[in-house]
Formats: structure tokens, sequence, C-alpha cells
């Protein structure tokens, strides 16, 4: 039989976050009271250090065997308190988080209010730890070997890190060439390196890769499984691709300037994309209907930082191309006239601010201004924009119109989302776990973010970006092992009525009926513990662990009642 | 079983801790080396971070206190890489452990010592900036890890002087009798594979910008003042005080230093715009009638959600102007700051009780230095110079060494983390080839 309860309650100030507006003294003498609780304190901030040893020092000398502790968000600290406990000997899935800060203290002012309300969290939260159940935590071996979608220089990078440390990887790139859309490029900024001096023995190098294979002209059909054991179906692979981990680098596409249709692109010939000017530039014929310009204007911001088109955000890297761009075309027609219209020059990067010096210094100018249209005149194009130094409005005349063109997530995204359930952020990227601490990897477990797909990026950006991808799947293949959800669905085969209705519902697949006997059964490998197929079961046949109706009911009536 | 190779990283950042945190967790050992007495860096010392506006401690603390309970990780902090030899694969490097005068092992971190000492409340707390008082045997902030008080010897007395009174009142008041003024200097010797280097940055002192007044001022403040000042562990409690008042005009002024070849440096610190729309955006939440004028040259909101929250702030009743301050000066008992407004091409007063500069970032001071102890070169910036600009950006001309975070550069967070990840990498796959080495021997 279970033993009785033996409950230590612990209630954090976090500094002053949640003192200064909870009474965290009432809050303890209230937790001594409660059914259970064999001992209840209050300290500074209990993921300290001394904190975490106030827990794993009660729990040994008291012989706890729940642990609650009230303070922020169990997405900030539940592994550290489940760790504390965990040392003290209690089982980790026996910790009960109530959160007092963002739930609390943060969102009220009314100190008596707040104080009643921490009381009745943590007063839930006692009650459902004195219910909660001990689970064991498991290990699944992981597949070695890696899945590269994309493979431009981030896909291409993510897939040389991962093949270096002694990894197998599957690299997939829908065209018939890698190199993405650096391939494309000419020169690049800040130091003007024809990108021939890198980009073709990079390409080089993932094609004689002994631990890399590429496919080319193909697309990922179908993925199943989860992190360390996944199935990729690949066009060009004749078997499903077993893969422990998983790296997107699909890259972004530009904004077609025909959505502005007020600069007349695809109608007059001198307006052109720094895209297109980078081929020009390369093929070293900068001429306009046959005659060499004589005034070459560059517009920023084409596509970006423009609500009206639902593109709000900056592109990132047009102000350095169109840096890069100007000087080229002042060192191909000394003669001619340079203007850029910007908004703000954003020339943040290691050495950007010194080469958007060396543009002004070679004599490209640049005026603040924004630009309302562009007709024709003559056989040349005129720029007519507001100068908001000047305060009024400026006609232009130019042979050569540059727009910067923005980037933009590929249509194709929405298949990769929909194939690896991939949330997306609002402006289409792809959605990292977390903006700051965790960049490149995504909701999914074991799927992780290089380069544009995540959002703009310069080329040293993307690289970083893609290394670090490589250092997030390494992590899984390195180890061999990964941790298994503890918390999984189990099927009473009694209740079953084997609609199916869980196997529908789930996401991850972790349900299948058996065809022996007609009844659902959860592969606990699979299961994630999101508790869709708990709700759906018409038969209340299925029961989450760590989230049974009877914890969660008596947390309910706890909160209910009070 | 051999031992496996392990890594060295140099600085306990966000960006070390995070470089740190990658290796171990692919099964590596890793010694992460901190100068300062705790991990944390300058994240520690920031209040919300853009453009989500989490509070940065809570999200740096499961970091901290992941690289303090690593199995994979030794972590010496108060300690510096004073030596190192060898190449990539067999580095012999020594580091020297400073005396704390308190024994890690004994300190329970109670804090009685430095209730007790007589320099309590006397001593400049670096970490609030100077804002606030600390006692002579501290710790830099309460969620330090380790959480070991360290004596400070520029400010104890019996360390400067020889004498505190008839008797050590901190030894008298430690529990436990871990304070021990016979600790010397120690060092230790290990042997790594590969090394990241994350020493950080330090910022410009706008003394070297006299017109801004800082210094002189006492309502001129930088902008890491600020996040102490606008912080809930900070030494007001988070409210926004200046001589004990609540400003009703701030003004904020961007590229302190930064694009400024003549008298700063001429590259963009990269950060500065976005922070000083958070400042802008917690002066709002704190002191709704404030008045709050940010001067720029260029906005640079450039990251994945910034222009968005630049957004945000100018609908929150934020004046941005664009033009350069010239100067701050004193009427009566209020600062007036003078600029030349290029919008609309005249000159401007605006009056303010809070004028915050957004200082340059810059290498710190000690980078030729550490530069030479490992071979390293520098770019004109004096930042760490990588091995290729473009598609070697964590690599150095030193193979086994890399680089991690702002010690390469200004960077944000983000950027900053995803670089110490990408150090990572570059470190596994030579702690990878390096274990082959020794399977195949």
């Amino acid at each position: 039989m279970e033993p009785r309860p033996r409950i230590g309650v612990y209630i954090c100030h976090c500094g002053t976050n949640v003192a200064a507006t909870v009474d965290v003294e009432a809050v303890t003498e209230f937790a001594a009271t409660l059914p259970g609780v064999v001992v209840a304190r209050h300290y500074t901030y209990m993921c300290s250090e001394p904190g975490q040893a106030l827990i794993r020092e009660d729990a040994r000398a008291l012989g706890l065997n729940r642990v609650v502790v009230a303070s922020c968000s169990p997405r900030m600290h539940e592994p550290t308190f489940r760790a504390a406990s965990q040392e003290g000997g209690v089982n980790p899935y026996q910790f009960e988080m109530a959160n007092i800060r963002e739930q609390c203290s943060w969102v009220h002012h009314d100190r008596h209010e707040a104080t009643e309300k921490a009381k009745a969290l943590v007063y839930a939260a006692v009650m459902k730890a004195i219910r909660l159940e001990p689970l064991e935590e498991r290990e699944a071996p992981v597949t070695p070997a890696a899945l590269v979608i994309g493979g431009g220089v981030a896909g291409m990078m993510a897939a040389l890190d991962i093949a270096e440390a002694g990894f197998p990887v599957y690299l997939v790139e829908k065209s018939d060439h890698l190199g993405g859309r650096v391939a494309e490029l000419n020169r690049t900024f800040p130091d003007l390196e024809p990108v021939s001096e890198w980009l073709p023995a990079l390409v080089d190098q993932v094609q004689r890769h002994p631990n890399i294979t590429v496919y080319l002209n193909s697309r990922v059909t179908n993925i199943t499984g989860f992190v360390g054991n996944f199935e990729a179906t690949v066009e060009g692979a004749k078997e499903p691709l077993k893969v422990g981990a998983i790296v997107i680098a699909t890259g972004y596409d530009v904004f077609d300037p025909r959505r502005k249709p007020e600069f007349g692109y695809g109608i007059y010939p001198q307006v052109v994309t720094t895209l297109e000017l980078e081929h020009r530039l390369a093929a070293g014929d900068l001429t306009v209907n046959g005659k060499t310009p004589k005034d070459v204007v560059f517009i920023k911001c084409v596509g970006s930082r423009d609500q009206q088109l639902g593109r709000p955000y900056c592109s990132r890297v047009c102000c350095m191309i169109s840096a890069k761009q100007a000087q080229l075309v002042r060192q191909a027609l000394p003669d001619a006239r340079v203007t850029v219209f910007y908004m703000d020059v954003r020339t943040f990067g290691k050495r950007g601010e010194e080469f958007y010096d060396e543009a002004r210094r070679a004599g490209v100018r640049y005026r603040r201004g924004n630009v309302s249209e562009i007709y024709r005149r003559g056989d040349r194009v005129v720029v007519r924009v507001e100068d908001t130094l000047l305060g009024r409005t400026i006609e232009h005349e130019a042979d050569l119109v540059v727009l910067a063109v923005g980037m933009e997530p590929r249509p194709e995204a929405a298949d990769i989302a929909a194939l690896l359930k991939l949330p997306r952020s609002a402006d289409g990227f792809f959605l990292e776990a977390h903006p700051k601490l965790r960049p490149v990897d995504t909701a999914v477990d074991g799927v992780f973010l290089a380069g544009c797909c995540q959002s703009p990026k310069d080329i040293p950006d993307t690289i970083a970006q893609a290394k670090a991808a490589a250092a997030s799947a390494l992590i899984p293949l390195m180890r061999g092992v990964v941790p298994m959800e503890a918390a999984t669905a189990i099927v009473d085969p009694e209740l079953c009525a084997g609609c199916g209705m869980c196997v529908e519902i789930c996401p991850y697949g972790a349900p299948g009926l058996d065809p022996l006997w007609g009844v659902s059964r959860v592969n606990a490998v699979l299961c994630k513990g999101c508790g869709a197929c708990a709700v759906t079961c018409p038969s209340k046949a299925i029961r989450l662990q760590h989230f049974t109706p009877d914890q969660i009911l008596a947390q309910v009536e706890a909160l209910v009642g009070w | 079983m051999t031992q496996k190779p392990a890594a060295l990283v140099i600085g306990a950042g966000i960006a070390g801790i995070q470089a740190a945190l990658d290796i171990a967790d692919a099964g590596f050992p890793v010694y992460l080396v901190e100068r300062e007495p705790s991990v944390g860096g300058r994240m520690a010392q920031l209040d919300k971070t853009f453009p989500t506006l989490d509070c940065s401690s809570c999200i740096l603390t499961p970091k901290m206190v992941s690289v303090g309970q690593h199995p994979n990780i030794e972590l010496l902090t108060y300690s510096e890489v004073v030596a190192v030899e060898g190449e990539a694969g067999a580095f012999h490097v020594t580091i020297k452990r400073k005396p704390r005068y308190v024994e890690e092992d004994l300190c329970r971190g109670c804090g009685l010592c430095a209730q007790e000492c007589r320099m309590h409340g006397r001593v400049v707390d670096t970490f609030n900036q100077g804002l606030g008082k600390r006692a002579a045997i501290y710790v830099p902030f309460p969620q330090a890890v380790p959480l070991v008080y360290t004596v400070d010897p520029t400010a104890c007395l019996y360390l400067t002087r020889g004498v505190c009174g008839k008797t050590f009142k901190c030894k008298d008041a430690c529990p436990t009798g871990a304070i021990n003024f016979e600790q010397k200097e120690r060092f230790v010797e290990v042997d790594v594979a590969a090394i990241i280097v994350a020493t950080g940055f330090d910022l410009m002192d706008p003394r070297t910008k006299p017109e801004f007044g800082y210094g002189v001022y006492p309502n001129v403040i930088t902008g890491l003042e600020f996040e102490r000042l606008s912080s809930a562990s900070g030494p007001t409690g988070g409210k926004i005080l200046i001589n004990g008042k609540e400003p009703q005009d701030v003004v904020f002024i961007h590229c302190v230093g930064s694009r400024d070849p003549h008298t700063g440096v001429p590259y963009c610190s990269r950060i500065c715009c976005m922070y000083t729309a958070k400042h802008a955006h917690l002066v709002r939440d704190k002191l709704p009638n404030a008045r709050i004028t940010v001067f720029y040259i260029d906005m640079r909101a450039f990251g994945k959600g910034y222009e968005e929250f630049y957004d945000r702030v100018k609908e929150e009743r934020v004046i941005y102007r664009r033009g350069e301050p010239s100067e701050v000066y004193r009427r009566g008992d209020r600062l007036v700051v003078r600029a030349e407004d290029s919008l609309l091409g005249r000159a401007v007063e605006v009056e303010a009780d809070l004028v915050v500069l957004a200082t340059a970032v810059v290498p710190r001071v000690d980078t030729p230095a550490v530069a030479q102890l490992l071979g390293l070169s520098l770019s004109p910036d004096g930042f760490f110079q990588e091995a290729h600009p473009k598609y070697r950006p964590v690599e150095t001309a030193r193979p086994g060494v890399f680089l991690a975070g702002c010690c390469q550069g200004p960077k944000d967070i983000p950027d900053t983390v995803a670089q110490a990840k990408a150090a990572a990498a570059s470190a596994l796959v030579m702690l990878n080839l390096s274990q082959r080495h020794k399977d195949a021997k």
C-alpha cells in the first residue's frame, strides 16, 4: 500500500517579485495547516542553491514523499525542483508546482486578495500532490543519423558539422544543385569577396563527404516518429530514411515587387530587383535598352517594414546588399550618379557600419525618404520621393532603379509545417522554441531550424545558426538515448469499445487498434502526454498519468470551494 | 574505459553557459571558467529582455542552476586562465583560482557574515552598477551560482589595512567556520581538446563624451544603470527614482560612442536601439504620465519581432526624434538636452529629469592580453577576429579555439545563444575527433 502522504511545501519570495504583493509568511502558515503537510517554509529564491538544499535536506530528514513549490511558472523551474526532489529521495513525478508569480503576484495589486489567491493555488497544488503517483522515467535509443532539409548554405553547414562529428547525414534539396540562394550571388558584403572563392569548395566538400548522402531534385513527402526515431519518406530514396534528428533549412523567397504596382516593376525595363542586379553585376552588363546608365537609384524596404502589405518586419540584409551593390555600381560606372533612398540605414553587423561609410566615401549618395511612385519620362524613369530631411517632395530622374526586395517565407513552408506539426510565427516563418534562449529548437523535440526559414538573416548569422542547429541535433545523436515522457496515456481494455476516436485525434500517432482484441493500445514511446485522447474517449477508457481525473478534480474542487 | 576528451569554456555569461551546456549534454566533460564570483554575466544584470519582455533572470537562472549541477560540468568561478600550451586536441591549460577567503564547500550562503561586516553598506556594489552599497564580503546577487560568499580584497579592512577591530566579525558570525583569511591562490592544470572563448564585452565609459554630463549630473545614467534601476531585484526595488523622485521627462540618447569614428568607435553596437525601445516601454509602464523622448540616428530594429516591438513602443506615446544631441546642460534643477532635429532641420531643446545614454559595446579591456594568451588575432574594432567573416564565424586562426558571443563583436541574446551553440558544434567535432584518436590508440 502507498505510504501516507508526507508533503513539504515551499513558498518562494522570488526576491520581491512575489513577496511585494503576496504575504509569503501568511501563505506559509496556511500551508502548514493543510492535510499531509509535514513542513512549510518560505525562502527568498527557491531556485538558488540554498533554496534547493532546503528541499533536499527536508526530504531526507523528514522522510517527505511529496513536494510542492509555490513560485514561478513550471516552464521556468519545474526541472530544477524535480531534480532537487529526486536528490532528496522523492519521485520527481510526486512534485507539484503552484504558480504564484505569473498567475498571481505579477497580475494583481491588492496584497490581501493576492495573498488569498496564493493560498488557494497552494491548497489546490497540495490537494493534487496528495493524489500524485510515482512514475518511472525511461529512455529510448536514438537512430544515429540526421536528415537535413534544404541544400543552401544553412543546410550544408549543418550537415557538415553533423557529418564531421561522425554521423550519417541525408541532405535533401529540391533543386538540381546545392548552394541555394548564395549560389545566385556574385560578391558578398562587407569584403566584396566573390562567392566563387568559397562556395564551390563548400559544395564540393559536402558532396564528397563520406558521411553525407545528397538527394537532389528531391522532396520530403512524409515524416513519422519522434525525437531519436524519425522515419522520412524522401523522393529518390528507395526506403524510408531512419534518423534521430531533423534540421530544417528551407530558406526564403524574395518579395515580388509587382505587389507594389506604383514602382512599375515588370512594366519599365529600368526597374530591377537586387537579385537581378546581382546577375547583371556578375555578367558585367548594366546597360538598359542598350545604354549605359548615368543615374542609378536604389530603393530600400521594398516589401519590408510595410504593414499595409502584411510585411511589418525588417528583412535585415537589404541595407547591406544595397550598400554593396551601390559600391559595385560606382566601380563599374565611375561617371554614374548613385543614390540610395532609405528609411533607416541598418548596417549593424561586424564591419557593417564601416562598409556603409565606405559606400558614402565612394560617392554613393544616401537620401532619407519614402518613395511614392516611379513613372516614365522619355526613355528614363522618374522616382518621386518625399525627402524627409528636406521636408519636401523631390523628383529624381534615373536610368536604372534597383528595388531592395525583402525576404518572405517560402510557400512550401506550410507543407513542411503540416508534415512535422511545426508552429509558425505571425510573419509566417518557422517559430523557434524560445525567442532568446532556444533560437534553433522548435516545439517538436528533435526538429531544429537553420537559416532564413526561421527569419531573415545574413550569411554569417545563417551559418552561426546552422552550426547551432547542428549542436542541438548532435546532443541526442551523441548521447545515444533520449528521455521519454513518463506521463503517458494508458487504455483500460475493459472499458475500451474500440471506436478508434483516439487514433484519429492523436497528433503523434501513439494509439492504435489491436487487431486481435479490437481495443486501443497506446505506444508509450510515441505518447507525449498531451491528453487529447483521454478527453476524446467516449467510454472514459483512457487515463493520462499525472493528470488523472481524480488529481485534476481534487485541484478544481480546491479552487472552486475556496 | 578511457576518460573522454574535455572542453574548456572561458567566461560564464549566457554565451559560455550555453556552449558549456550543449557540450556537456552531448556527453563530454567541460571546465567552465569564470573570473567573477558567480556565473551569469551581463544577462544577470538585465531587467526585462526585448522584444518579448520576459524577465531576464527568470529565463537565465534555470540555465545557471543547470551548469551548477550538471554532472559533466566542472565550474571554476573566481578563476582565470593564465597559460595555454599545446594544440588542438591536446591543450594544456593552467587556471588560477583566486582566493575567496571563504571555503566553497563550507559556505552555506546564509549571509550572516555580510550583515556583521564592518564595511556593510559602505562598499560600491558593482553588480548594481554602483547604484547600491554592499559589504566587503558579498555575493553579487541572491541567485548567484555557486552561492558562496567572497571577500572583496579591495574593500576588506583586514586585507587592505591588516587589521579589522579586535576580532573578525565575519568569522565570528559564520556558523560553519567557512571564512579563512589564510587562503592563497591556487593553480589547477587541465587537459582539453577544444577551447571556447566567451569573455563578453565592456561598455564605453560615457565620460569620454563630456558634453553629455555623465558623472557631473546624477540624473544622467547609462543604459545598464537603467536596467538595475528598473529591476525588481535592484537597489530601488524596480521603482524609477532619481534623487527619490519619479522623473516627469525622460530622454534617451542612442549611439553614445557608437558610429562615431572621431571620439568613440566606428561600428554599430547592434543592441542599443532595441534595449532603448524596451527602456522607453518600461518607463511608460511604470510612469504612465511621463514624457518620453528618444533621439536616434537610424532606428535599427532588425531582428525577429523587433520592428513590430518598435511599432508598439511608438504607439505608447514615446516620441522618436531623429537627431544627434550635441550637449546636456543644467537649467535650474532640471536638465536640457540640446539636439539638431534632422527632420525639422533645426536645433531643439528638450527638458529632462532623467537622461539615459545608450553607450557603445566595446571589447573588454583585457582582450589584447587574452588574445596573446591564446594566440588569437583581433579585428580592427578590437574584438576577437573570426577565421572568416562569412563562412567560419566562430572559428579562429588557431585550430581548436572557437568564439562565442560578444567577444567577437556586439550581438543580442538570440544571436549570442545561436553563436554559442555554433561554437559548441565546432568543439563537438573536435572532441569527437580527439575521442577517435584516443580509441585508435
